[in-house]
């Protein structure tokens, strides 16, 4: 039997499968130091997912692993429904993905080394080359050496070659390392619209703003472990709400507010009050922290409800913060 | 920001894939290279300037360079510095030069070609392709037989041409210029007219007390302290016996000349077209060899520049070592160098390989190696091609990209 037909026979399961990315139970050891601890992982289709972790937490090991550029010790995972590394040519033809940082033979033009790399793929890739060098903004120098290409020209050029498989997946590890303000824009807007086209990207990233504005889903790992993945919206919910309130007489409306059976945490501060609530806090009870401060003859400059970011749930949830070195 | 399923629930119908339909079905996990790979493999070695221009000089500048000396010596002064080409050039410029240079500069090719994907970086795009890594492999080989090939086919031609077309007017056979093509009578015929040079250079295979030694011994050959009066070439014992007469002389370098002609017969001002062919073709397999090995060794250990060196250490040092000495207990060991088994199959024709140039008369090459079977070198041959590719395919299949 072929290996085309072998594939084949897994190809209608794979197109029905809801995740593009799935890992169960997958392990790495280097030695003695376990980098992938047991990871469990799903990633919808056509979504951007941030995959976030603090320096060493295993993100680049676990991409490392799904690719098939290292080998797992115990788990299963599979891409776009393949199981690799069982049917791991066949999804890997539809994926795309940049590990470390994008180094290229520097003798060669850009143009040349995608070709290099197109010769790799299916014929059709070739003719991508000219269209993957223009979305990522680089067809002007595409014939220049690479030796002379700046990091982030060399990051584009990296995006490039995911495109030259029209990937389904994209996997994509620190791509905005390098690139300046207006560049990590332009790739942030390329992103949302390789999603808006129906492929998924997963973002490795450490630049949690960043990931915030262009992600839909995260997932968070640390020490080889995922300790938390789901839409970003959704893990933000369960935090905690900081209500800024600017008033005339701070010291009074904190004693107003004591007065009432309105939980949470209320502190004065030389600009107003700060009053911490619980998670699940509605709209209604700002509006009545509101009334009961006005009604007391307290003047309201500004009130403020402050949603927690995804940094700082990011810290609260990872166990660098206040680690001891 | 788009919108996205929740993990926790069913997600919707999947995506459309923006790929057609079998797009991927392009036999990626196939082992057999595509000629795009193979193409595109050759234009990454080629565009290495640096090492092509390593590369030319060596195969064709060294030679090149050496053989115009030659002629500009010769054309300026042509009575103190012989003809570029000829016969004795071509053999020591193959078996001195070309043999190793050649091995060398494909060895640093196929070291080059093992190694630089994952030294500089491209390795691991190449993996996420999803192509076969043994393909990946195999797509060098190609690649770098398309280049090492022509350049030292490029090489060879150019000493061909000169060793022709340059080649001396006169045979020099025993030390003396001798017309070429003769035919046996014409041979007696020159050496009865140039009794003295034939009596005192050509060899004799004769008995003592024949007469032919008589007139030998008392042949007068060069000149004597002072220049002036001729010395005689007499055997101990024989002071005091007349002088030939001059029809005795020439007689007697015609006998000379008719016993030589068999051995004049094999010299050659130039390599014949036949020795050139067989030539052109081992220096390449040396070469292909050289490349192959090479290749495996790169991508064994990673890295380029050790691994050169092993393969000039192996090439310069341990072969001409290993097929020297004859070492009884290893014997066997020595018969598995790869340069030995090359160096078997050596032409006759040439010189020793190991040493340089060729004797007149050539095709006494290999006489001086550790002996070998021609089936036994081209198994070890064989050997070596496929042991190294398999190493260094095994090596690429399992390395961590």
């Amino acid at each position: 039997m072929s290996i085309t037909s072998l594939l084949g026979t897994s190809d209608r399961g794979a197109a029905q499968s809801q995740w593009a990315v799935e890992a169960h139970g997958l392990t790495k050891r280097f030695g003695d130091n376990v980098a992938l601890n047991g990871v469990e992982l799903r990633v919808p289709r056509g979504c951007a997912f941030g995959y976030l972790g603090p320096n060493g937490a295993g993100k680049t090991t676990l991409i490392r692993v799904l690719l098939g550029l290292t080998h797992a010790d115990a788990g299963t995972m599979s891409l776009l429904g393949y199981h690799v590394p069982r049917h791991r040519a066949a999804a890997l033809a539809r994926v795309g993905a940049i590990v470390d940082e994008p180094r290229f033979h520097g003798h060669l033009t850009g143009r040349q080394n995608l070709q290099v790399l197109a010769a790799a793929r299916e014929p059709a890739a070739r003719d991508r080359i000219g269209p993957a060098l223009e979305r990522v903004g680089i067809l002007q120098r595409a014939d220049d050496r690479v030796t002379k290409y700046s990091m982030g020209m060399r990051q584009r050029l990296g995006v490039a070659a995911c495109l030259l498989g029209d990937p389904q997946l994209l996997i994509l590890d620190e791509p905005m390392n390098g690139l300046d303000p207006a560049g990590m824009h332009e790739m942030r807007d390329m992103i949302v619209s390789l999603v808006a086209e129906g492929r998924t990207v997963v973002l490795s990233s450490h630049l949690l703003d960043e990931v915030e504005r262009t992600c839909d889903a995260v997932a968070i790992v640390d020490k080889g472990n995922i300790i938390r993945q789901g839409p970003i919206s959704e893990l933000l919910a369960g935090t905690s709400l900081v209500l800024q309130v600017e008033c005339s007489e701070p010291d009074r409306a904190r004693a107003l507010l004591g007065a009432t059976t309105i939980g949470g945490q209320v502190e004065v501060s030389p600009v107003g009050l700060g009053i911490t609530l619980p998670t699940g806090t509605g709209r209604d009870v700002v509006a009545e922290i509101n009334r009961v401060i006005v009604e007391g003859g307290i003047s309201v400059y500004r009130l403020q409800v402050i949603q927690a970011s995804l940094e700082s749930w990011f810290l609260s949830v990872t166990s660098r913060l206040g680690a001891p070195e | 920001m788009t919108t996205v399923p929740d993990v926790s629930s069913p997600a919707p119908a999947p995506i459309p894939a923006t790929s057609s339909v079998g797009a991927w079905r392009d036999h990626r996990g196939s082992w057999i290279p595509t000629g795009g790979m193979i193409s595109t493999r050759f234009m990454e070695l080629r565009k290495r300037r640096g090492l092509m221009l390593a590369l030319i000089l060596v195969t064709i500048g060294i030679p090149a360079v050496f053989l115009l000396i030659r002629l500009l010596l010769h054309a300026f002064a042509p009575h103190s510095y012989g003809p570029a080409g000829g016969y004795d050039v071509f053999t020591g410029l193959v078996a001195g030069v070309l043999y190793v240079f050649g091995f060398i500069v494909a060895a640093t090719l196929g070291c080059t070609a093992g190694s630089i994907d994952l030294t500089e970086g491209m390795f691991r795009h190449l993996v996420v392709t999803g192509r076969s890594r043994l393909a990946l492999y195999l797509a060098r080989i190609p690649a770098g037989l398309a280049i090492i090939v022509p350049l030292v086919a490029i090489g060879f031609t150019v000493v061909c041409a000169v060793c022709v077309f340059a080649a001396p007017t006169q045979l020099k056979y025993q030390g003396v210029n001798v017309p070429v093509n003769l035919s046996s009578a014409g041979l007696q015929s020159w050496a009865a007219e140039h009794p003295d040079e034939v009596l005192c250079n050509f060899n004799l295979n004769v008995g003592p007390n024949s007469s032919i030694a008589a007139v030998v011994n008392a042949a007068p050959c060069g000149n004597g302290p002072g220049g002036g009066q001729p010395v005689f070439k007499q055997a101990p014992g024989s002071q005091g016996q007349p002088q030939p007469s001059q029809a005795q002389i020439e007689h007697a370098a015609v006998l000379i000349a008719r016993m030589n002609y068999a051995d004049y017969a094999r010299q050659f001002l130039y390599p014949s077209t036949s020795l050139m062919v067989k030539t052109g073709l081992w220096i390449e397999l040396e070469a292909a060899v050289g490349f192959i090995v090479g290749l495996g060794l790169g991508s064994l250990l990673g890295q380029r520049t050790v691994a050169v060196i092993l393969m000039i250490v192996l090439e310069v040092i341990l072969t001409p070592i290993l097929s020297r000495a004859h070492i009884a207990h290893m014997i066997n060991l020595q018969r598995s160098v790869v340069g030995l088994a090359v160096a078997h199959l050596e032409p006759s024709g040439l010189g020793f390989v190991f040493g340089g140039g060729g004797g007149p008369g050539g095709g006494q090459g290999t006489a001086r190696l550790v002996p070998e079977t021609t089936t036994v070198a081209v198994c070890v041959i064989v050997a070596w091609l496929v042991g190294w590719t398999i190493l260094g395919a095994w090596r690429m299949m399992t390395r961590d990209a």
